[in-house]
């Protein structure tokens, strides 16, 4: 599509948007893979007319006030990405316009205390966990509290499971194959431990030795996905610095953190950090993608035969284009069935901090998500990805059924141990 | 001001969240999918309910103000294009599928709902509808119905007209028809097939009756590189000569060919002038028989690699890279005509060498992807819009083609439709009696020439009166 | 009925042309295979144009699967030069041995039971060129295989019986012809049963060529119950096997026979020259669907008459012996539209009234001084 965007004014990311819009060719492909175009039905909430909105605001024929609303409507999930014929990277324009019109932008008093609440919480554990418990206090006062604030209360879990921190290094069993380094995550830390030690656990059983940098922090995928570059830039320096080099591979176990570390070089695009972020982009890997190419041990058979139903995370599926890998594991556990979730390309609702921001939108995705996998009769739902693990668990649990929904990784835990799968 | 008035009136009965008029609710409607034209029209109306598309109709005819309907706007010939003093009228939220009758082989749906949805909601009944335009993931019903779509497989089954059984329409003055039924047969002039393909001028489908098929038992499909264009086109002939029937035939040249690969990882030859994809369906046996037969041609043929589709797997992704061509060929250049021109089937070999000098002699890349079987051809004509003049150069030489077509004994359109986009070359292929019966056809349907004004037909033909104000059509191609 | 003028006999389409300018009222005639068609009672001092001189084949190219010629050429001769090319009208002409031209074919949007596979005379006409109301040439759609541009009026005169202009070249496209033919006649002891074979064969992956039904023990020509008949094309090897799954598929059915050979080809070329319906009786068309089909037998069964149902319960053939109008009311009460081919008709609608305010303005575009018979009775 042809533009009229101020290339060089909008500085080294500039190009990177410019060049989404130009290999837009408005054919409309991308309308079928929306979930809010799906969910709304209207030409500005769909990729094709965000794109456009995105390029009329860089132009300047419309405001970004103007086209915020629909811009902030998207998830994100990169669906429209994987239907693309024409290659636009939608990513490349969505993240840095973000960025560029959270400059400016003015949010009503308790949109904005609630953004920051989630920006000064979630990407720090140990803050994260004490919001958590005070939010559990609150919901006594829920409705008194503003409605910007009461889905957030509504996400948060019954109870958080004690605090276990990893050791810096775990050994391999056996002979080394390959050594990494594990990002442990935020949120996730603080709500699921236990995917990180299955992740450490799996791997060592594989002859992989892992090593747990103290020091790390949140990767900035959260920040960089919700307009906060700056903040997104910081997180990510740190990690820069913290991560060692003589690694294999940095191994996330989330699939929002991949698809986000995917994404330094852009954000460090003209910026002295732009090399070693790409030496640690280049690093990057999901652990199902890693496990998958160093090939492992097979597990042995499950007590009884399971059905499984694989759901894929956006920012595994879309953003990354990894669907194939934690399906192949899966299926190297004697007793496991794999099903496919009808609709299984769309979004689940979750996407970062979208079910805080967009309730409805991110409701009408989770039930019809819950709907989808209820329809295949799984035993076992299998997820790459913290937030669709939660919000999945939440819409299935609205439909009153009780399926345990596991990480890939802990499935595969279990496995070795011989653990059964039927219980979360 | 009339405009004024319907916008008032339609808000009394239309909810804002349905009734679209911020600056940036609008911007997003400009285009279809033909991005060289732009209008803004003033409103966009969701229409919830068949009775608010007859409301809105009326309320047009009532204040004299032209309306487009619009599905998902993939139109590529500018059929959905606004009007700047109109209003949009959006259909794809009336997507219902009202009956769905697996042993009549029927299926009623309302205009909104999306081409492949159809198929899908039909094959658990081991049916599908036949009709498949590439953008049939999100392609609507009732815009099909409109243009008269065509796509990969029309050679065995024709286009949406055969498969089109009847229509509840409302015409431009508000009134309310069915044409046809649901038999196959009708008694009288075959009024639906006339409807459909009227690129909107007789007023908006509500509901439409299709004709689905079982299921082909078998597909076979066989992929062929060949060194030239040329012996692409003459394998076509040379499967027609041997009297087979494929359900496809498609070529696509070496342009489409790394676009496509560039896309998908379809698996084509990368290193083939040409492709040939041909697709047998039908009973089993049947298609065993025939694809020997094939093989043998194709063989014949001196084509080079060939390669047949080992599963269903396979077979989808050669299809995923051919239905996503068009949109891939983004990746070669920011901007694009597609053409549409049809010519005899034997015939293909002369056009795509007269095509390929055009190209040279213009300095203007063409990539080449057509539906041979059908002699339907579609360079598109690559430009960056940004190069001053550009755009005047491909259009030259998409005009330039589109002439050869003709000469040739062909079309100017197969199945994109006249839209915008061809409207100023119909005088070259119709003559002037032939368009004048066209246009009182179209003013004894709507006088006022309200639905989707100044598609079609050539510009000039059409002097209106908008409101209160003379206005003349002006032709924005 | 008053006097008629005598036929003028046209071989030129400008002749075609001075005839519609000079006259104040213009009927069209070919070879008078389906005469209620032509029959216009309001328009008696109307001027027949005879068409039969406006003959011959003007382009034929095999490979292109097309062809065009004149509005008075016979079908048979269309038919031969196909055959004679390993090609065939998938619509399956009728009454092509009575003599019907493909004018006259177009106009009145008959097809035969093959119509079944591929479709009917609307999906197989490609182009048209015909004198509207004002004398004008005109031509709709193309002369190749696709063609989208300006509106469809080679469907539009599909069905059109004289009454929106006078057809004067069509361009249609053809196929190649199956090597073979085989048909499976079956017989169901009711109605009821048969009918459920209809949509079982139908929502099978088969590609059958005809499916009809039609009354009484066909093979051994026993009044009781009904015939199924059935009949696929292809690769004569393959047939034998194609139609015993078919057969495997109507369990239901008792007595079967398969015809092959001439024996087969010459039933449904009978069927398609409406051999079974007697000379005098009233020959009348209505299109339907297989859900009508019951309560319209219901209504019939009081009254045997000869019929036949084809294109898998799509259309009703029936040879009316009576006046028409005690088929008219019961076609009128089923909602049901039909066409009376063959009788003694004052219109040649029956039953349901197929106003249309859409098919009313067309007409006024197509023939503003009221040239032609009125479309629909007012």
């Amino acid at each position: 599509m042809q533009h009229a965007i101020p290339v060089v004014e909008l500085g080294p990311q500039g190009l990177a948007m410019a060049k989404a819009v130009d290999s837009c060719v408005h054919c409309g492909l991308c309308l079928a893979a929306c979930p809010t175009y799906k969910t709304l039905g209207e030409e500005m909430d769909s990729p094709r007319g965000r794109i456009f909105l995105m390029k009329e605001a860089l132009e300047g024929s419309l405001t970004t006030e103007e086209v915020l609303p629909y811009v902030d409507r998207c998830l994100g999930c990169m669906a429209c990405v994987t239907a693309c014929p024409s290659g636009v990277a939608y990513g490349d324009l969505l993240a840095p316009f973000r960025a560029h019109a959270e400059k400016t932008r003015h949010r009503p008093v308790m949109e904005a205390a609630a953004r920051l609440l989630v920006r000064t919480t979630m990407p720090y554990p140990r803050r994260f966990r004490s919001a958590v418990r005070l939010g559990k206090l609150a919901r006594v006062a829920r409705p008194l509290l503003p409605p910007a604030l009461r889905p957030m209360l509504d996400m948060l879990p019954d109870s958080l499971p004690a605090s276990a921190p990893l050791p810096e290094r775990i050994d391999t069993q056996g002979q080394r194959r390959a050594r990494v380094a594990l990002l442990t995550g935020c949120v996730q830390n603080v709500l699921a431990p236990e995917i990180n030690w299955a992740t450490a656990r799996v791997l060592a059983r594989n002859g992989v030795e892992v090593v747990i940098p103290r020091s790390q922090g949140c990767c900035g995928s959260l920040s960089l996905h919700t307009g906060e570059a700056d903040q997104a830039r910081d997180l990510a320096r740190h990690n820069l610095r913290v991560f060692p080099h003589d690694v294999d591979a940095i191994i996330t176990n989330a699939a929002g953190c991949g698809s986000g570390m995917h994404e330094y070089p852009l954000l460090f695009a003209g910026q002295p950090d732009e090399d070693a972020a790409q030496v640690f982009a280049h690093k990057v890997m999901d652990i199902s993608v890693f496990l998958y190419q160093l090939g492992i041990e097979t597990p042995p058979p499950l007590p009884q035969p399971v059905r499984v139903a694989y759901h894929d995370a956006c920012h595994l599926a879309h953003a990354q284009r990894i669907t194939a890998e934690p399906r192949s594991l899966l299926v190297t556990v004697p007793n496991l069935t794999l099903v496919e979730i009808p609709e299984g390309d769309l979004c689940c609702g979750s996407a970062g901090t979208y079910n805080l921001e967009q309730p409805d939108t991110a409701r009408q995705l989770g039930e019809r998500k819950a709907h989808n996998i209820l329809a295949v009769e799984p035993q076992v739902i299998a997820a790459g990805n913290i937030g669709c693990i939660m919000q999945i668990r939440k819409h299935i649990r609205g439909q009153s059924q009780a399926l345990p929904i596991l990480h890939t990784i802990t499935i595969l835990d279990r496995a070795y141990a011989g653990l059964p799968l039927l219980s979360e | 001001m009339a405009l004024e008035t319907l916008i008032s009136e339609l808000t009394a009965r239309i909810p804002p969240e349905r009734l679209l008029q911020q600056r940036p609710q609008l911007a997003p409607y400009e285009s279809d999918a033909l991005t060289s034209l732009r209008a803004r029209p003033r409103a966009v109306l969701l229409a919830g309910t068949q009775e608010e598309v007859i409301d809105a109709v009326r309320l047009c005819h009532a204040h004299r103000v032209p309306f487009v309907a619009r599905g998902s706007g993939t139109s590529l010939s500018g059929g959905s294009l606004p009007i700047e003093d109109g209003i949009v009228i959006a259909l794809n939220r009336l997507n219902r599928i009202i009956a769905l009758d697996p042993r009549q082989r029927l299926a009623v749906v309302e205009p909104g709902i999306i081409n492949l949805d159809v198929s899908r909601a039909a094959a658990p009944h081991g049916l599908y509808y036949a009709p498949d335009p590439s953008s049939q993931p999100i392609c609507t019903i009732g815009g099909n119905v409109a243009f008269n779509s065509g796509g990969a497989h029309c050679l065995k089954y024709g286009m949406t007209a055969n498969h089109v059984l009847g229509i509840k329409a409302v015409l431009p003055d508000g009134e309310v028809v069915q044409l046809g039924g649901a038999s196959l047969e009708t008694s009288g002039p075959d009024l639906t097939g006339f409807f459909v393909g009227s690129e909107g001028l007789f007023g908006v489908a509500l509901e439409i009756t299709l004709r689905l098929l079982p299921k082909p038992e078998a597909y076979r499909t066989i992929l062929a590189s060949y060194d030239s264009l040329a012996a692409a086109g003459q394998a076509v002939s040379d499967v027609v000569a041997a009297g087979l029937l494929p359900g496809a035939m498609e070529i696509m040249d070496r342009l489409a060919i790394e676009a496509a690969e560039a896309s998908v990882n379809a698996g084509y030859p990368r290193d083939a002038a040409a492709l040939l994809i041909v697709e047998l369906e039908g009973e089993a046996v049947e298609v065993d028989a025939e694809f020997a037969h094939l093989r043998r041609v194709i063989e014949r043929s001196g084509a080079g690699e060939i390669r047949v589709a080992a599963d269903e797997a396979e077979r989808a992704r050669i299809w995923k890279g051919r239905k996503g061509a068009f949109s891939a060929v983004g990746r070669l250049s920011p901007n694009y005509i597609v053409q549409d021109g049809v010519v005899p089937r034997s015939k293909l070999g002369e056009a795509l060498q007269r095509i390929e000098a055009l190209s040279a002699a213009h300095g203007t890349r063409v990539a080449n992807v057509f539906h041979a079987g059908d002699g339907n051809l579609h360079p598109l004509i690559l430009y960056d819009g940004r190069v001053p003049g550009a755009l005047e150069r491909a259009e030259d030489l998409a005009g330039e083609i589109i002439h050869m077509c003709i000469e040739l004994g062909g079309s100017i359109t197969g199945e994109h439709g006249v839209g915008m986009e061809k409207r100023r070359h119909m005088p070259a292929m119709f003559s002037p009696d032939d368009l004048a019966l066209m246009s009182s056809v179209r003013r004894a349907v709507d006088p006022l020439e309200l639905a989707n004004r100044g598609k079609m037909l050539p510009a000039g033909q059409t002097q209106v009166t908008a409101g209160q104000h003379e206005q003349a059509v002006t032709d924005h191609g | 009925m008053a006097d008629r003028l005598a036929p003028v006999a046209v071989e030129h389409v400008a002749q075609v042309q001075e005839a519609v300018r000079a006259f104040d009222r213009v009927t069209v005639r070919g070879s008078g295979t389906k005469p209620a068609l032509a029959i216009a009672p309001s328009y008696d001092r109307a001027q027949p144009l005879d068409l039969r001189g406006l003959r011959g084949i003007v382009e034929y190219e095999p490979q292109e699967y097309t062809f065009t010629a004149r509005a008075g050429t016979p079908l048979a001769e269309v038919n031969d030069l196909l055959a004679a090319n390993g090609q065939y009208l998938p619509f399956d002409p009728v009454l092509v041995e009575a003599g019907a031209t493909l004018g006259g074919t177009v106009a009145s949007g008959l097809s035969g039971s093959g119509r079944l596979r591929y479709g009917g005379v609307r999906d197989f006409i490609l182009g048209v060129r015909f004198v509207d109301g004002s004398g004008a040439t005109v031509q709709g759609g193309g002369k190749v295989v696709k063609n989208a541009a300006g509106f469809d009026f080679p469907k539009l005169l599909t069905g059109s019986i004289g009454r929106l202009g006078v057809i004067v070249e069509v361009s249609f496209k053809v196929f190649p012809a199956p090597p073979a033919y085989r048909s499976l006649l079956v017989h169901f002891p009711s109605f009821s049963p048969a009918l459920e074979a209809i949509y079982a064969l139908t929502t099978q992956p088969f590609d059958l060529v005809a499916l009809d039904l039609l009354p009484g023990d066909e093979p051994t020509g026993a009044k009781e119950g009904w015939t199924l008949a059935l009949r696929i094309g292809g690769a004569k090897a393959l047939l034998a096997s194609r139609l015993d799954r078919v057969q495997r598929i109507l369990a239901a059915g008792d007595a079967v026979s398969s015809p092959a050979g001439d024996a087969e080809a010459s039933f449904w070329r009978e069927a398609a020259e409406f051999a079974w319906a007697p000379a005098a009786a009233n020959l009348v068309k209505v299109a339907l669907t297989p859900t009508q089909i019951p309560a319209l037998e219901s209504r019939l069964v009081a009254t045997p008459v000869p019929c036949r149902y084809t294109v898998a319960g799509n259309v009703l053939w029936i040879a009316w012996p009576d006046a028409l109008a005690k088929l008219d009311s019961i076609l009128n009460e089923l909602g049901l539209a039909g066409v009376v081919v063959r009788g003694q008709a004052t219109v040649p609608w029956i039953g349901r009234a197929p106003t249309s305010a859409f098919a009313r303005r067309i007409k006024s575009a197509l023939d503003p001084h009221d040239k032609f018979a009125p479309l629909y009775p007012d």
